[in-house]
C-alpha cells in the first residue's frame, strides 16, 4: 500500500515548487499574450538571473541583494533583447517563425559567453538565506523551500498588481487586446512591448537567483526549467496569466509524486505526455484564452 | 483574375522557375560539383574523406527538414531526435538481428518515419509556435525515452564496435554514400517541383486558402512530415556506419541546433540553401577546429545575424522569393478581406 504521508508530504513539496516553477512560467506566458512572440531565450535569462546574482553577491558578500542584482541585470537584459533582436523582427511576414529563431540563436550564444568565460568554469552557488528544517505534525519542511515560495508569492502578486492597477498594465493589456487600437488611443506599443519583455525577463532572473543555492548554477542551467515552464504553459492556456498559476502548482505536484515513485527520466517523460494530452484534447489549456 | 487561374498561374510559373535553376547556370555548377565529388576520394587525405562524408551526410538530414520547414513551414524541432532514431533503429537491427547494413539502413528510414506519425498525428493540427513547442516536447520524450530503455538502446553508453559497411572500405562507402545521397536529394527535388510540392508550399503561405482551393492539406503535411523524417533516418543510420559509435546525445538539442542554423544560413525553403549551409559551415567549423573552441557560441551567432540581416540565407534570391510572395500575396489578400468582414 501507498505510503499516505509520504505521497501528502510530497505533494507540499511539489506546492512549494510549483511556485517557484510559476515564476518562470508566467514570464514565458506574459510575453505571449502581449506581443505574441515565444521566447526561447527565456531559459537563458533564468541562466543569467542566476550569474548575476552570484556576481551581486560576491561583490558585495550580501546574499540578500543578489536577487535585486539579478532582477534588475535580468530586467535590462530582457529590454535590451526586445530592442535588439525581436524589434526587428516582429513585423516580418514570418515574425513568428523569425523571433524563434532568433532568441534561439540568443540562448545559445549567452549560453557559450558564460561558458566560455571564467565564470562557467565551475559551478557556482549561492548560500541559503533560511537554513534548517521545519517539522509540522509528521510532515518536514525544508526552510529554504518555504521563503523561496513566499518570494515567489510575493513577485507575482506585484505583477498582478501591476498588471491591474497600473497604467502600465492597462496599456499591456490594451496592446494584448488590440494593438492597432491601442496604438490609437495613444498607446506606445513599442515602449510596452520592451517593458514587458523586461518584466517577464526579470522574473526568470529572479527565479535563477532565487534557486541557485538549491540547483547551483551552470551555463546549461536555464534549459530544464525552460521546458518545465514550457509544459506549465501549455496546460495553463498559452497567453493566461491565472491558468499559468494553476498549472505550476499542478505541475509541481505532479513532478514531486512521479518522482517518488519513478525515476526523473520517466517523471519528465509524464510531464511531456501530459502537455500533449492537454494539447489535443483542450489546446485553449485551462486559462482558455488563445486565439492562435 | 479568379482565385483558381492564380493558382494555375503560380504551378505554371513555379515549374518554369524550377527547370530553369535545373538547367541553368545553377545545373552546371551542381554537375561540376558532382564531378568534384567523384574524384574527391583520389585526391584527398583519410581526414578530409571523412570531413567530406560528414558534409554529405548533413547534407541529406538538413535537406529533409528544409522539406519540412522551409516548403510546408512545419516548423519541426524533432528532427535530431528522429535522425538519432534512424540511427538506433539501423545500428540495432544490424547488430542485434544480423539483418544486412543496406536493409538497416531502410528500416532506419522506415523506424524514423513510423515514429513522426504519433507526432504529426496531434500536431499538425497546430502550427506555427505551438507546433515548434509540441515537437520540442516529443524530441525531449524521445531523447529521454533512449536514455532510460537500457535494455534496447544500451542507455548512456550506446552501441559502439558494431561491424562497419563494406568490410570497412571507406572508398567504397564513400561512393555508396555519394550515390545514395544524390539519389535522394534527386527523389526530393522531384517531389518539391511535382504538385505536391507546391501544394507544401501553399500550405505554408496560406494554408486555409490552400485547403479552400480543395486539397486535403492536413494529409499532405501527413506525407511530407513522414517523408522529411525518414530521410532524416537514413540520414542518421549513415552517419552511425561513419563514426562507427552512437549514444544519445546524437539526439540532442545541440543537434537540432546544428541542423537549423546550416539550414538558415544557407537558405530556407531553398533547394540550393540546404546543400550550400552544409558545406559553408562545416567548411567553417573545420577551419575553425583547433582556432576557436567556441564552435556552438559561432553557430548561434551566425543564427541571430543571418535572421536578422539577411533572412534568406546564401542561396535565397530576393528576386525569386517577391515573384512567390507576389504570386501568392494575391490569393492570400482576399481571403484576408473575407475574414476582416467577418469580424
Amino acid at each position: 500500500m501507498v505510503d499516505l504521508l509520504l505521497v501528502l508530504q510530497q505533494i507540499f513539496n511539489g506546492i512549494l515548487f510549483g511556485g517557484q516553477l510559476a515564476l518562470v512560467a508566467v514570464g514565458l506566458t506574459l510575453i505571449w499574450g502581449v506581443t505574441r512572440i515565444l521566447n526561447f531565450a527565456h531559459g537563458a535569462m533564468f541562466m543569467m538571473g542566476g550569474y548575476a546574482g552570484f556576481l551581486t553577491f560576491e561583490l558585495t558578500g550580501n546574499a540578500l541583494l543578489a536577487l535585486p542584482g539579478a532582477v534588475l541585470v535580468v530586467f535590462v537584459l530582457g529590454m535590451v533583447t526586445e530592442f535588439g533582436v525581436v524589434r526587428r523582427l516582429r513585423d516580418r511576414d514570418n515574425a513568428e517563425f523569425a523571433a524563434i529563431i532568433g532568441t534561439f540563436g540568443l540562448a545559445v550564444v549567452l549560453e557559450n559567453i558564460i561558458r566560455g568565460s571564467p565564470l562557467g568554469s565551475t559551478r557556482r552557488t549561492l548560500p541559503t538565506i533560511v537554513p534548517g528544517v521545519w517539522e509540522v505534525g509528521p510532515f518536514f519542511f525544508v526552510a529554504e523551500q518555504v521563503y523561496l515560495f513566499v518570494v515567489a508569492l510575493v513577485a507575482l502578486g506585484l505583477l498582478f498588481a501591476i498588471i491591474k492597477y497600473t497604467r502600465l498594465g492597462m496599456a499591456m493589456r490594451a496592446v494584448a487586446q488590440d494593438q492597432n487600437t491601442a496604438k490609437l488611443m495613444g498607446v506606445r506599443s513599442d515602449r510596452i512591448y520592451a517593458i514587458t519583455f523586461g518584466i517577464s525577463a526579470a522574473l526568470a532572473g529572479l527565479a535563477g537567483a532565487l534557486l541557485a543555492p538549491i540547483f547551483n548554477i551552470y551555463p546549461s542551467v536555464g534549459w530544464q526549467p525552460f521546458l518545465l515552464a514550457f509544459i506549465v504553459v501549455i496546460i495553463g492556456g498559452l497567453g493566461s496569466v491565472r491558468g499559468t498559476l494553476i498549472a505550476a502548482l499542478l505541475i509541481g505536484v505532479l513532478r514531486s509524486v512521479s518522482l517518488t515513485f519513478t525515476s526523473s527520466q520517466q517523471t519528465s517523460m509524464l510531464l511531456f505526455l501530459a502537455m500533449i494530452v492537454i494539447l489535443i484534447v483542450k489546446p485553449t489549456g485551462i486559462g482558455g484564452v488563445i486565439d492562435g | 483574375m479568379s482565385l483558381a487561374e492564380s493558382l494555375r498561374l503560380t504551378v505554371s510559373r513555379t515549374q518554369t522557375r524550377l527547370k530553369e535553376d535545373l538547367v541553368g547556370p545553377k545545373g552546371i555548377i551542381a554537375a561540376f560539383g558532382i564531378l568534384l565529388a567523384l574524384a574527391a576520394p583520389f585526391v584527398l587525405r583519410e581526414f578530409q574523406l571523412s570531413v567530406t562524408l560528414q558534409i554529405l551526410i548533413f547534407i541529406l538530414a538538413v535537406s529533409s527538414w528544409n522539406l519540412l520547414a522551409g516548403y510546408f513551414g512545419m516548423f519541426s524541432f524533432t528532427h535530431a531526435a528522429l535522425y538519432g532514431v534512424g540511427a538506433y533503429a539501423t545500428v540495432i537491427s544490424a547488430a542485434e538481428f544480423g539483418i544486412p547494413p543496406l536493409v538497416a539502413l531502410a528500416i532506419g528510414g522506415l523506424v524514423a518515419g513510423l515514429f513522426s506519425l504519433p507526432i504529426t498525428i496531434p500536431a499538425l493540427r497546430l502550427s506555427g509556435s505551438y507546433l515548434a513547442m509540441v515537437t520540442l516536447a516529443f524530441a525531449e520524450i524521445i531523447h529521454l525515452a533512449v536514455i532510460t530503455f537500457r535494455d534496447v538502446t544500451n542507455g548512456p553508453t550506446g552501441y559502439t564496435g558494431f561491424a562497419p559497411m563494406f568490410g570497412g572500405d571507406r572508398v567504397t562507402f564513400y561512393y555508396f554514400v555519394l550515390v545514395l545521397v544524390f539519389v535522394l536529394l534527386i527523389v526530393q527535388y522531384a517531389l518539391l517541383v511535382s504538385r505536391f510540392g507546391l501544394i507544401a508550399r501553399a500550405i505554408r503561405e496560406a494554408e486555409d486558402a490552400a485547403q479552400m482551393l480543395g486539397n486535403d492539406t492536413y494529409r499532405h503535411k501527413l506525407v511530407g512530415f513522414f517523408i522529411g523524417s525518414a530521410l532524416a533516418g537514413v540520414a542518421g543510420g549513415l552517419q552511425a556506419y561513419n563514426i562507427l559509435i552512437i549514444s544519445p546525445p546524437m539526439l540532442e538539442l545541440n543537434q537540432m541546433i546544428q541542423f537549423m542554423a546550416m539550414s538558415i544560413i544557407g537558405g530556407l525553403g531553398t533547394f540550393s540553401g540546404a546543400i550550400l549551409g552544409v558545406i559553408a559551415v562545416v567548411g567553417v567549423a573545420e577551419l575553425l577546429r583547433g582556432v576557436i573552441e567556441q564552435r556552438l557560441l559561432i553557430w548561434g551567432l551566425l543564427l541571430m545575424l543571418i535572421i536578422l540581416f539577411f533572412p534568406d540565407g546564401i542561396a535565397g534570391s530576393t528576386t525569386q522569393r517577391d515573384i512567390l510572395k507576389q504570386q501568392f500575396d494575391g490569393f492570400t489578400d482576399l481571403f484576408g478581406d473575407t475574414k476582416e468582414r467577418d469580424k
